[in-house]
């Protein structure tokens, strides 16, 4: 390693930290948003494929991304299961609430425990189905994260308390369910659901099964479950223009942080690049002395970045649940991004001390 | 000898607001291989500006400067970038080590320079020239950790440490004692005498020129008087 840009940074250990801070937080910001929107993309797409029926029969705006409603009557469920070509219909609500945390929502779903459990090859795989009013059961996942066995005792609405009678696998939908009845019972909403889960005898006749069920009962709303994922990536429009805009302020602010840091150091050290001019230092030499200590800082950075990401997802994870998968394509964008954001940052500071006068920067207090 | 350096006819003009101030009027000087030319004069009568002409930190408004034959005047700033690195040492007043390198690692700068890239690593000649200034036991040492003598020395090192045709000294003792100033101006003599390196060295003290072989003397921007 070159001794005149480590022995630079050495110098100046704060400001050269200060460097590393901003372009790490660039980087960690990046990888973190796109972390956690493919995390949670991936998750809400891993839970709707293990939903076996193909069809949800809802009411228009019964249910969003943030929000849902039961206003759905339960008295369709016996007329869908008349219509040619449908093997089961299974009410569902599904209740969709702010974590308790402040951060993030949760969602939990009433069930007909049985009737939803053959529909979608479930198991319970410790305890029992809910029955009561105050049982819930969760999956493995949530067990896990909450660290809650049956026999424990979860808070779904407010600080109402449910205990957990059993757990389930697959992970399918909401992570805590309970029964329809006990739902409707919370929520005031007898004979209500959110939507009816449709599964076809032959589910390669599920276009022809829906149209049949929009036929026979116009005006209600008709989705696949196969376009769920679609449908949520359409709840949010512009998350890719989000990501896009994110990742463009991450690198303006990499370079700027770079900039301010290298512009500071070249102005306390004219005198030194004084010193390189009369030695017979070469423009080049002089701008490559000093976007090499930028890069220095800013590999330095990303390393740190990479580290408070990791290190922050983790912890978001575990305190509130949600979920951070980090991609191959998006950490390199961070790296490129701490690097080269850093390095064009340094550039006109960089160009600026090669073009001073060496006798006016020998002589420079 | 050979003719190493060679100003002619040099003028600077420098521009302050709507005044031009007149530093050099009509320099004129040679100095052969192995000369040693100490240059007099009161403040302002322009021997830094002379001295910055010769090493191509400045153009001169007119005139010309050959150094071992190369037209500085005419170069670009890049041409006299490099005839500075080729062919001059610069030893400054203010000694102007880089504070976060040690001795040696000052020294490696320079010679890193000189070889236009990261080779021009010459480990043997660093001792060797730390060991003619005495500064074995100082290689490791920062300038912040040096006396003010050790200090000279080590600027010293680092001009000779190329081998470059000309040393250009500004005031060399100017910030010593008589003590150091001496060993420093004998260390000078001692250089020019071994190693043939022509040195043009400006001074206020005549202690200091009395070392020199030739003492060239200033005033208001031109030379009045060139003793032998």
């Amino acid at each position: 390693m070159d001794s005149i840009v480590v022995a630079n940074i050495r110098q100046r250990p704060i400001r050269a930290l200060v460097s590393m801070i901003g372009v790490a937080l660039g980087v960690s910001l990046v990888l973190l948003f796109t972390g956690l929107a493919r995390g949670m993309s991936n998750d809400v797409e891993r839970r709707s494929a293990n939903v076996r029926a193909e069809i949800m029969f809802t009411r228009p705006g019964s249910q969003e991304l943030i929000s849902s409603m039961a206003n759905l009557s339960t008295k369709y469920v016996e007329q869908l299961q008349q219509i040619e070509g449908v093997e089961a219909a299974v009410p569902m609500i599904l209740y969709v609430f702010q974590s308790g945390r402040g951060f993030g929502i949760e969602r939990v779903e009433g069930v007909d425990w049985a009737p939803f459990a053959e529909m979608n090859q479930m198991r319970i795989v410790a305890g029992r189905p809910p029955e009561a009013v105050d049982e819930v059961v969760i999956d493995q996942t949530k067990a896990r994260n909450s660290k809650t066995t049956v026999g424990g005792m979860l808070q779904v609405f407010g600080k109402q308390p449910y205990r957990v009678v059993g757990i389930y696998a697959p992970e399918s939908g909401a992570r805590v369910k309970m029964s329809l009845a006990a739902m409707q019972d919370a929520l005031e909403v007898t004979g209500k659901c959110t939507y009816i889960l449709v599964r076809c005898r032959n589910t390669d006749e599920q276009v022809e099964v829906a149209q049949r069920i929009d036929r026979q009962l116009p005006g209600n709303r008709i989705q696949f479950t196969r376009d769920v994922m679609t449908n949520i990536e359409r709840s949010i429009p512009y998350l890719g223009v989000f990501l896009r805009v994110l990742t463009g302020l991450a690198a303006v602010v990499s370079a700027l942080v770079v900039m301010l840091a290298m512009y500071t150091t070249i102005t306390e050290r004219t005198s030194e690049i004084g010193i390189l001019k009369a030695l017979g230092a070469s423009r080049r030499y002089i701008i490559v002395e000093i976007e090499k200590e930028a890069l220095l800082i800013s590999v330095i950075g990303c390393t740190l970045g990479f580290i408070v990401a990791i290190c922050a997802g983790s912890l978001i994870h575990r305190t509130y649940g949600l979920m951070f998968e980090y991609g191959w394509a998006w950490a390199i964008t961070a790296a490129l991004i701490g690097t080269l954001g850093g390095a064009l940052g340094a550039l006109y500071p960089a160009v600026r001390a090669a073009n001073l006068d060496p006798v006016t920067a020998l002589s420079y207090e | 000898m050979k003719t190493i350096l060679q100003a002619e006819n040099l003028a600077k003009i420098y521009r302050v607001g709507s005044v031009d101030v007149h530093a050099l009027r009509g320099v004129s000087l040679e100095a052969a291989e192995g000369d040693f030319v100490a240059i007099m004069g009161p403040s302002g009568c322009g021997k830094s500006t002379l001295l910055h002409l010769l090493g191509g930190l400045l153009t001169p408004s007119s005139g010309r400067i050959l150094v071992d034959g190369e037209d500085l005047a005419a170069a670009s700033d890049a041409e006299r970038t490099d005839i500075r690195r080729r062919k001059i040492g610069f030893v400054f007043q203010r000694f102007n080590l880089f504070p976060t390198l040690t001795a040696e690692g000052n020294l490696r700068l320079a010679e890193r320079i000189h070889a236009r890239s990261n080779g021009g690593d010459d480990p043997a000649r660093r001792r060797e020239v730390l060991r003619l200034l005495r500064l074995e036991d100082k290689m490791h040492h920062k300038p912040l950790e040096l006396s003010g003598g050790e200090q000279q020395r080590v600027a010293l090192a680092r001009a000779i440490v190329t081998r470059p045709a000309i040393i250009l000294a500004d005031e060399p003792t100017g910030n010593l004692d008589s003590e150091n100033s001496q060993i420093v101006l004998s260390m000078l003599r001692e250089l020019n005498e071994r190693f043939g390196q022509t040195i043009v060295m400006i001074t206020h003290n005549p202690e200091a020129a009395a070392v020199s072989r030739r003492i060239v003397h200033m005033r208001d921007g031109q030379i009045t008087k060139s003793d032998r």
